[in-house]
């Protein structure tokens, strides 16, 4: 069996921001929450799936995410929807991780960071 | 629970992930798996294919492992404070156990005897219900050592904590079980007000206190020894 390759560390943070990022539209389970990440990055983010579930788990207890259990044709799943509080924490890290693929641009560029924000 | 998860389980448990975060964790995983599964077969893999190509995308056992133990919040309190699991609470309980079965044998003695020096008193001229409080009493005190002991078991083998804390908890629940005595005594004038009291000694019988230490002892320990035993032959098997 080849170990798939996975971004080392599903880096940090961003897990939480794609996540409340896909819950803020609409409520999923996990399974969907990972086919979702990986569809629409084109699956430039790959993890191995199972690792999502800790994040969601923490989001949970911090108070950025509620569950419920329903069942689906028969199944039952736990699914994910965002709280104010995630709300307010899905803004600032969207604010921090935009400044901050700025910055990179413009390192990259070879210019200013204050240029970027300008 | 699905197989491939019981390794899993055991290390999550281990490290100190409380038991409900494990099974929640561990019943999602079996769920994702389920449903990588039958997106493999229908992708037209046999199902060994199919649950192979499944356990590969769901990730290796020790990132799933590392992503929950370096969610610190997830540790039970077993592990993050064991003296206070194993040690501080049990104590505690025993405490207000013990409470109760003074107040019963206090109030008892104020409602059912009011003129007697003493409530240690053959029962045999009191009503059913009399009998039934003061039987109840006896329960609490004699049997409170017991079952909080036995609940030390339970949460360590749950838990898979190592033997020192629990050791030491049952240790001191059986002590504390069979060094305590009631002492119940009336004002010295007519009419003198009831009191209730305890104390730490091995009492007249030194070998009856004793023995029910061992008592506690062998009924708390030697379930939790024999299931540690089946575990470990279990696991090794």
């Amino acid at each position: 069996m080849v170990a798939r390759e996975t971004n080392p560390n599903f880096m940090n943070g961003v897990p939480e921001l794609l996540i409340l990022r896909l819950l803020q539209q609409e409520e999923m389970y996990g399974y969907e929450i990972v086919q979702a990440i990986r569809s629409r990055t084109d699956a430039v983010i790959a993890v191995g799936e199972g690792v999502v579930y800790p994040v969601l788990h923490g989001l949970e207890r911090d108070g950025a995410l509620t569950s419920r259990r329903k069942t689906v044709n028969g199944r039952s799943r736990i699914y994910y929807s965002v709280t104010p509080v995630g709300s307010h924490r899905l803004a600032d890290l969207s604010q921090a991780w935009t400044n901050l693929a700025a910055a990179i641009q413009t390192m990259l560029a070879g210019g200013q960071h204050g240029e970027a924000l300008q | 629970m699905a197989k491939p998860f019981n390794e899993l389980r055991e290390r999550l448990l281990r490290a100190g992930v409380a038991p409900r975060h494990v099974r929640r964790y561990l019943a999602e995983l079996t769920d994702h798996l389920a449903d990588l599964r039958a997106e493999e077969e229908r992708a037209g893999r046999s199902r060994a294919d199919a649950e192979s190509a499944a356990l590969t995308r769901l990730g290796r056992m020790d990132d799933l492992f590392k992503a929950m133990v370096e969610q610190r919040q997830f540790q039970s309190w077993c592990f993050r404070a064991p003296w206070a699991t194993y040690c501080v609470a049990p104590i505690f309980l025993l405490a207000g156990a013990y409470f109760v079965a003074c107040f019963i044998l206090w109030s008892g003695w104020k409602v059912f005897m009011p003129g007697m020096n003493t409530p240690f008193v053959r029962l045999d001229g009191l009503d059913g219900f009399a009998i039934f409080y003061f039987g109840v009493g006896r329960l609490i005190y004699f049997g409170a050592p017991i079952v909080i002991a036995w609940g030390i078991g339970v949460i360590a083998a749950r838990q898979r904590s190592r033997e020192v804390w629990p050791t030491i908890g049952l240790v001191l629940i059986a002590l504390i079980g069979c060094t305590t005595r009631v002492h119940a005594s009336r004002s010295a004038f007519p009419g003198g007000v009831e009191h209730v009291s305890m104390g730490f000694g091995l009492g007249p019988s030194a070998q009856g206190s004793l023995l029910y230490a061992l008592v506690i002892l062998s009924l708390t320990v030697l379930p939790y020894l024999i299931w540690r035993l089946q575990k470990a032959h279990s696991l090794s098997a």
